[in-house]
């Protein structure tokens, strides 16, 4: 099967077939809900649309390897010029994506954080987010990558909020929003200069003017507040403070969603603009822009690691935890080589599993009535071995423990700034940072697997724990990921590799 | 090849078998022996999988067999930068006789275990998915195809080792004294392997430094090594022997033998499986692998026959006055792993004189010695193969005797033969075979080892032949020794009146019957000579064309007729019949101590008095040297490093910690969920950014 069916079908729109599906789906699971007024009801539905928007991802990513031809929204790049671009990149992205929302939306239903009474909106949200990751992935200008950001976000206040029983929800959402307006403000204030500066909002012809033109006052404002515009998205620091009170005050999957989904769009968006606009360039000196993106690498990592030491809460912990992940996929920015674009990547995909895993252990611990303290989780090696294990698995890997997943790609992604084509490159030392690092964040992971392993449980607390079995689904599947990445990285790796060529357009 | 390319799922379907025993192995309840028949159809069909591929090696099925070419083939695992590691398979005879064996031995085991381990309960799971476990190490190194990961399955064997000696350490059924000697048993087998694997690490690095791969193409091809060694022969030496360090510690031989008898303190399965019949074996699979790098330096092989012979030597004095009986055979099974090494070193050793590397050739300058050196590596195998079967054999005999009596003393045994035949006589096969009593198994492996030696001493000049003269003598006396104290252990067991409190008769059928087939290779596994399989088992330089190496093989050695013609040179040949006379007279010494009691055993050691005696019994006090060695060397190292530690380590650690933890409390108390702070924060950010980017523009030369 090849793409040639969709695109007698669909014409002009197969680039953003994902897309559309998606958005069909957004639509009609309001009715969902309305008919069935059930969650088990409207979480099969969104799972069979992500399912379907998924296989037909995968089938136009294996065309476009093959073929090694872009799709086009309007069939060629100059209808519409060019807005919406089908890549290898975008597709790897956006069955990053899928994976996030199949796992969010999976556990959503059974999850007794996730609202009853507002499911349909609930899912209907959960789809837009994702359909607005999908579209920054594939934009090819700006305008369009600002406008998918945008759906993102709106959608994600909503969703944090959802959680209406908890006034922290709603302290979240708040700030949220208000922090968010600020990082959209800045966002289009930067775009805004770079446009002025250099007169083109096209992501290919960036380069192109920036070499014509050179530095001007008006670029270097406009890239440092997209800088921070999109940084917020990602949470690095300085632009992170918002991460844990969100994470923490959100329902448990939406945090997950939040912090797996949302952070990686803001690391695509990171390597489409900044890193296609600045690598290769000799003309104009961009090593100020390498050691800016070196310093936010540094700091989000440092600051994420050791604030994450003095968390008790273990949702905060995980917040800090990802910026801390943030950072480290942050050095493929400084080093702008493939390779380590390839790293970049390949962590991406692996802090999905790792790091969603976690926070589903957290979710199913939740619906099981265990609290969010670490020190809740005092002897859950008893109380549930298979959860403990489990939790095990993805802090240490986190941590980057051999052979889990964590570690294979740390290993890529830091040898990627210690080796540049056979000699030690520049950014050693920010290998050595990021090292030093993993080492600091083995302390509180390993903080909660003593106190699941060794700690007694609390008295009253010694039964064994039921939770929803979807939850341990999910889990399952990411803890097989986990391992069988961290084994054989290949199958995946070789993808990255394929994508982080083609966005750099080097073949 | 059709069954070749699936060769992956010899080791992949004992994995597969731990997995579920040990993870849903609580819903497989006593039906199905808490998951024991899974891991048994697994293993057989590992073995069944593993025989067709042989068949299918060697051309006995499919179209043709590529015998001896080996069969490789592999998947990138990932790469690093410009370096790509692979995973794969790697198919020889050599492979092939190590899988065949390896799930034989353990199909027959695991079957055995079922009525052994039956009194345990739920416990079985744990035992059986941990042996699951270890068979995919075994299996695994044997199909590995690069050295990486060999030394991979090769940790994972050591962990299960270490797992199953200290099965009993939580609970013990003969009280907690014994449950604390497993652990430290398990502990001390830990260590010690440890220590050979940290060399064996080493030797890694180093030959990848050297040869720049680890796949074994890379690293055996007779080009890559004679260049290589041209560039770098001392590196290569340095690696041969720390590769070898890594065998010491796996195979137990001097000095780092200790931890096996201790091991003895794991159920008898997992002696007669890990620590007889194929762990233990890996270290001689190593130096047979890497045989091609070991014959570049004739002083390796040296040290290879050196420490096998005296390894054999030394095992076979401390079983003669045991009084355990799986000590006993403990240490005749590291005296039987000595006199493989003694072999592969001897042979070895003509091998590396009768080769000369030069200007990236390897040319054989005396094809004689080649002709030694291939018969060593020939008895060393075979005997390797010999002696899995009978020391499994005798394994769980003595297993059999322990389950029915409850004890591990032979002091309190005695007249078990008419309660227990079937284990008896299977157990005087495994005997006769291990003592090397004419037309057993051993006794054709033994007699090529001690005549391979021989011919070392006749053939090399003066100084190193009264080296070899010595190893040959010590040969034949750990023979002497080999075959009486196998019959002490089999008269104290089974003849004479019976000493103990309490027999339950013989042992169930699934325990009886893996012994009679045990028996049966026990006894006529060494005919493979007379088949001229031994052609079959040789190390041979392959496609020679006036003398040069051009490619190393196992097998295919083309001479006609070589079996016939060594069994005839080994029964016109003198040093044969001394072997058979000093065994007869070490039967017949054992017989008239321990049945007629005619010669009193006690007049010879002053009743347990004299200083030889005490010494032995005291494992030449390797024990407490090793204790006191570690203890005051140890200890004294460790004050003076533990005191830099604590001053000065430790306080700037602490002082970083503390720093860390500090400035982490800090930082959170900045974050004081107020929303103007945030805010401030992300524009003061944006506002040090920008200072930041002017520094560095300033700094860079760009404005």
């Amino acid at each position: 099967m090849d793409a040639s069916i969709f695109t007698n079908i669909f014409g002009y729109y197969t680039a953003i077939l994902p897309m559309i599906i998606m958005i069909i789906g957004a639509m009609v699971m309001p009715a969902v809900y309305m008919l069935t007024k059930k969650r088990a009801a409207v979480t099969a539905v969104s799972l069979v649309v992500v399912v379907v928007s998924a296989v037909i991802n995968l089938i136009m990513l294996h065309y476009i390897g093959t073929m090694g031809d872009y799709i086009y929204l309007g069939g060629t790049s100059a209808t519409f010029s060019g807005l919406f671009v089908y890549t290898s990149f975008a597709g790897l992205m956006i069955m990053l994506f899928q994976i996030v929302a199949f796992f969010a939306i999976l556990v959503s239903g059974s999850s007794r954080e996730v609202t009853k009474l507002h499911f349909g909106a609930y899912g209907a949200l959960m789809l837009i987010a994702t359909t607005g990751m999908m579209f920054v992935v594939a934009a090819s200008d700006l305008i369009g990558i600002f406008v998918g950001v945008e759906a993102v976000s709106i959608s994600s206040y909503a969703l944090v909020t959802l959680k209406r029983a908890d006034p922290r929800a709603a302290e979240a959402g708040v700030k949220y929003v208000i922090i968010g307006g600020l990082s959209t403000a800045l966002t289009i204030y930067g775009i805004s200069m770079v446009y002025g500066s250099l007169g083109t909002i096209a992501l290919d012809g960036l380069q192109v003017a920036f070499v014509a033109k050179g530095w001007t006052w008006g670029l270097v404002i406009g890239i440092i507040t997209m800088i921070a515009g999109y940084g917020f998205k990602i949470a690095a620091a300085p632009f992170h403070m918002w991460a844990p009170d969100v994470y923490e005050g959100a329902a448990t999957p939406v945090s997950m969603f939040l912090a797996t989904g949302s952070k990686k769009m803001g690391l695509a968006v990171f390597f489409k603009v900044f890193l296609v606009m600045f690598i290769g360039v000799t003309a104009v000196k961009v090593e100020p822009v390498q050691y800016l993106f070196a310093i936010i690498a540094a700091v989000s990592m440092t600051v994420g690691n050791v604030v994450a030491i003095a968390q008790n809460n273990i949702k905060r912990m995980l917040a800090y935890s990802s910026i801390a992940q943030a950072g480290y996929i942050l050095i493929a920015m400084a080093v702008m080589t493939p390779y380590a674009l390839t790293g970049g990547l390949f962590h991406m995909f692996t802090h999905v599993f790792m790091k969603g895993g976690a926070f589903l252990i957290v979710g199913a611990l939740i619906c099981a009535g265990v609290g969010e303290k670490i020190s809740d989780y005092n002897g859950l090696a008893r109380r549930s071995p298979l959860m403990a294990f489990a939790m095990m698995l993805f802090l240490f890997s986190l941590a980057g423990v051999p052979p889990l997943a964590g570690f294979t790609s740390k290993f890529v992604l830091f040898s990627g700034a210690i080796y540049d084509g056979g000699a030690v490159s520049t950014w050693v030392w920010l290998a050595f940072i990021a090292i030093l690092n993993s080492a600091i964040s083995l302390y509180y992971y390993v903080r909660v697997i003593k106190a699941m392993y060794i700690e007694k449980p609390a008295k009253g607390t010694e039964g064994k724990l039921s939770y929803p079995k979807v939850f341990a689904i999910a889990i399952a599947l990411c803890a097989i990921a986990v391992v069988v990445l961290g084994i054989y990285p290949n199958f995946l790796l070789e993808p990255c590799a394929t994508a982080a060529k083609d966005l750099l357009g080097v073949f | 090849m059709i069954i070749l390319d699936y060769v992956w799922l010899v080791p992949l379907i004992p994995v597969l078998c731990f997995v579920i025993v040990g993870f849903l192995g609580n819903k497989m309840g006593p039906k199905m022996a808490e998951g024991g028949f899974l891991v048994i159809a697994g293993t057989a069909a590992s073995f069944v999988i593993a025989l067709l591929c042989t068949l299918e090696y060697v051309g006995f099925i499919g179209d043709g067999g590529l015998y001896p070419d080996a069969v490789t083939n592999s998947i990138t695992w990932f790469s690093v930068g410009s370096y790509t590691l692979t995973f794969g398979y790697y198919i020889d005879i050599l492979s092939c006789l190590m899988m065949l064996f390896a799930s034989f031995i353990s199909l027959m085991i695991f079957t055995y275990s079922l009525g052994y381990m039956h009194d345990q309960g739920p416990r079985q799971r744990r035992y059986f998915a941990e042996v699951a476990l270890f068979l995919t190490g075994m299996l695994g190194l044997a199909v590995s195809s690069t050295l990486l990961e060999l030394f991979i399955f090769w940790e994972i064997m050591g962990l299960c080792s270490y797992l199953l000696i200290g099965f009993w350490s939580f609970n013990h059924p003969e009280g907690d004294d014994k449950a604390d000697n497993a652990a430290s048993a398990a502990k001390k087998a830990f260590l010690v392997t440890r220590l050979g694997d940290v060399c064996l690490m080493g030797g890694l690095f180093v030959l990848f430094f050297t040869m720049g791969g680890l796949e074994y193409t890379t690293v055996f091809n007779a080009t890559n090594l004679a260049n290589a060694w041209a560039a770098n022969s001392g590196l290569l030496t340095l690696a041969a022997l720390l590769i070898f360090g890594g065998v010491i510690g796996k195979s137990a031989q001097f000095p780092l033998l200790d931890w096996l008898p201790d091991a003895m303190a794991g159920p008898t399965t997992v002696s007669a499986l890990i620590h007889a019949a194929t762990m233990v074996k890996a270290g001689v699979y190593l130096v047979a692998r890497c045989f091609p790098l070991f014959v570049l330096e004739p002083n390796v092989m040296l040290f290879v026959a050196i420490i096998g012979g005296v390894t054999a030597f030394f095992a076979a004095t401390m079983a003669m006055n045991n009084m355990n009986i799986k000590k006993v055979l403990a240490y005749s099974t590291l005296s039987q792993l000595g006199y493989m090494f003694l072999s592969l070193g001897a042979g070895g050793y003509m091998m590396a004189l009768s080769i000369e590397v030069t200007g990236g050739q390897i040319i054989i300058q005396n094809p004689e010695y080649f002709t030694i050196g291939c018969l060593g590596y020939a008895a060393g195998c075979l005997h390797m193969v010999n002696h899995a079967f009978f020391k499994a054999l005798l394994f769980l005999c003595s297993g059999s005797v322990i389950h029915a009596n409850g004890t591990e003393d032979m002091r309190l045994m005695g007249g078990l033969y008419k309660q227990m035949p079937k284990t008896a006589i299977t157990m005087l096969i495994g005997t006769l075979s291990i003592a090397g009593f004419p037309f057993f198994a051993g006794f054709f492996s033994k007699d090529l080892v001690l005549d391979v030696v021989f011919e070392a001493f006749h053939e090399t000049s003066a100084n190193v032949n009264y080296l070899f003269i010595f190893l040959w003598f010590l040969g034949i006396v750990t023979a002497f020794m080999t075959a009486f104290y196998m019959f002490r252990l089999w008269f104290m067991t089974f003849m004479g009146e019976y000493r103990g409190h309490h027999c339950h008769g013989e042992s169930p059928k699934s325990m009886t019957v893996p012994l009679m087939i045990l028996a049966i290779f026990a006894f006529g596994a060494g005919f493979a000579l007379l088949l001229g399989w031994d052609g079959v088992f040789t190390f041979f330089g392959n496609h020679h064309t006036e003398g040069e190496v051009l490619q190393w093989i196992v097998g295919g050695w083309d001479r006609p007729n070589v079996g016939i013609h060594w069994i005839e040179e080994l029964f016109t040949n003198w040093k044969t019949y001394v072997t058979i006379v000093l065994v007869i007279v070490a039967i017949a010494l054992a017989y008239l101590m321990y049945v007629k009691k005619s010669i009193n055993p006690g007049k010879f050691s002053k009743d347990g008095q004299s200083w030889l005696y005490r010494t032995i019994s005291n494992r030449y006090y390797f024990p407490e040297i090793y204790n006191q060695f570690s203890w005051k060397l140890g200890y004294d190292v460790a004050r003076g490093v533990d005191f830099i530690d604590k001053q000065i380590i430790d306080g700037t650690v602490n002082g970083l910690s503390n720093a860390v933890c500090g400035s982490g409390d800090l930082m959170s108390k900045a974050q004081d969920g107020n929303l103007h702070t945030y805010a401030s924060v992300v524009l003061g950010g944006i506002v040090v950014l920008f200072v930041a980017v002017m520094l560095l523009f300033f700094y860079g030369g760009v404005f």
